[in-house]
């Protein structure tokens, strides 16, 4: 009876010990599920907070840079892109959303661009007005390092050709087609300033000459009008602004058909 | 001694069950914890980017520039998911308060408030930068 007793009880010791192993293997394994699932939730979330974070900074950049160039197209200094920047640079460096944010850029300088800005009006046929900017936003936390690099190019573009057609000795009529683009793709024109040249000065077109622009609505503007002149060629200049107020002008030279 | 024994696995097993219990409501908990996080990042995400949406073409700007308060509240109105209460306000780069009255559509009667801050620059010809600072909560 005795040997059956100490036997049972050792049997039961490793039941007892299984039991608890159960209980520590299920501990262990809900306290890992909730730590696994609580990381990577906190993670998902922060890392898209990141990339909202990133892509609303990069618009504000663009947006600095858009205004910068109006600004200078409309008469400023080039010198106002980067004194721009610069105060946004220095917002950014305020905010602490996930830590230390900061801004750098770097206005390109070459053959075309002066100070980030490059202005192309006296080029037959066709002008420019466009800024460029390389920038790196760096954002700097515990357990966060991201430096981002992008570049911005802000570049509005008006094409202009024509022909005319004589109706009179001096009178002719003018056709012309321009066109708008910003960054390269079909854009609206808030404003067309026409002028033409006569006897070496330059006049601005407007009712008196029968003026007709047609907006096809996609960035293309037919105009026509009628001048009097008695050279053989008609300079013709516009004067465009876009949606976004950036000037730009184009010179083309019509010939007779 | 085979009663004794009885007993003891019977506390066993309760101690179990209690065991057993217990980390379901600790996981069930924690769960829903973890998706309450989620719905107020989703909050700042939806904030984030109706505020994105607006400053895409610059109109964000041109409202806080031209002080046109009620534009930007019924722009925010219509970017913005029906139930969802907004209050901004608008910082300039020294940040003094721009807006001089409350942009906002209601209260912010919920426990979960999500916040967003946005640097807003302006289009214009004149350059001004805003902070704005936005507080979004589900209406109940």
């Amino acid at each position: 009876m005795r040997s059956k007793g100490k036997k049972f009880k050792v049997n039961n010791s490793g039941q007892l010990l299984i039991v608890a192993a159960l209980a520590i293997a299920i501990l262990i394994s809900a306290t890992t599920v909730y730590v696994y699932e609580l990381g990577n939730e906190t993670s998902t979330v922060e890392n898209e907070s990141i990339s909202n974070f990133i892509l609303a900074l990069k618009q504000s950049t663009r947006n600095a840079m858009i205004g910068s160039l109006a600004n200078t197209s409309n008469g400023g200094e080039k010198t106002v892109l980067a004194t721009n920047l610069n105060r946004l640079s220095e917002v950014v460096r305020s905010l602490h959303n996930f830590g230390l944010s900061q801004l750098y850029f770097n206005v390109l300088n070459n053959s075309l661009y002066d100070s980030g800005v490059w202005l192309s009006w006296n080029v037959s046929d066709y002008g420019v007005s466009s800024a460029y900017t390389n920038c790196t936003l760096t954002i700097e936390d515990i357990g966060t390092n991201v430096a981002v690099d992008y570049a911005f190019n802000i570049t509005t573009t008006v094409t202009l050709n024509g022909y005319y057609i004589r109706l009179a000795d001096d009178e002719k009529q003018v056709n012309l087609t321009c066109r708008v683009y910003n960054e390269e793709k079909s854009a609206l024109a808030k404003e067309l300033d026409i002028f033409y040249e006569r006897l070496g000065s330059w006049i601005a077109v407007n009712s008196s000459n029968n003026l007709n622009i047609i907006d096809y609505g996609n960035g293309t503007y037919t105009i026509s009008f009628t001048v009097n002149t008695p050279s053989s060629s008609v300079q013709v200049s516009i004067n465009a602004y876009d949606l976004r107020d950036i000037f730009v002008r184009a010179n083309t030279t019509c010939d007779e058909v | 001694m085979r009663s004794q024994n009885k007993g003891q696995i019977r506390i066993i097993e309760a101690f179990l069950a209690v065991l057993v219990i217990f980390s379901s409501f600790t996981i069930f908990s924690n769960l829903t914890v973890t998706r309450s996080v989620e719905k107020s990042g989703d909050l700042a995400s939806i904030g984030l980017q109706a505020l994105m949406k607006l400053d895409s073409n610059g109109n964000l700007g041109k409202f806080i520039d031209s002080k046109n308060w009620t534009a930007l509240r019924d722009a925010l109105d219509i970017v913005l998911p029906p139930s969802v209460c907004f209050n901004l306000t608008a910082y300039d780069e020294t940040m003094n308060q721009v807006n001089d009255y409350a942009i906002s559509n209601g209260a912010l009667n919920s426990q979960e408030v999500a916040f967003v801050e946005y640097v807003c620059a302006s289009q214009g010809v004149v350059f001004h930068c805003y902070i704005i600072y936005l507080h979004l909560a589900v209406a109940k």
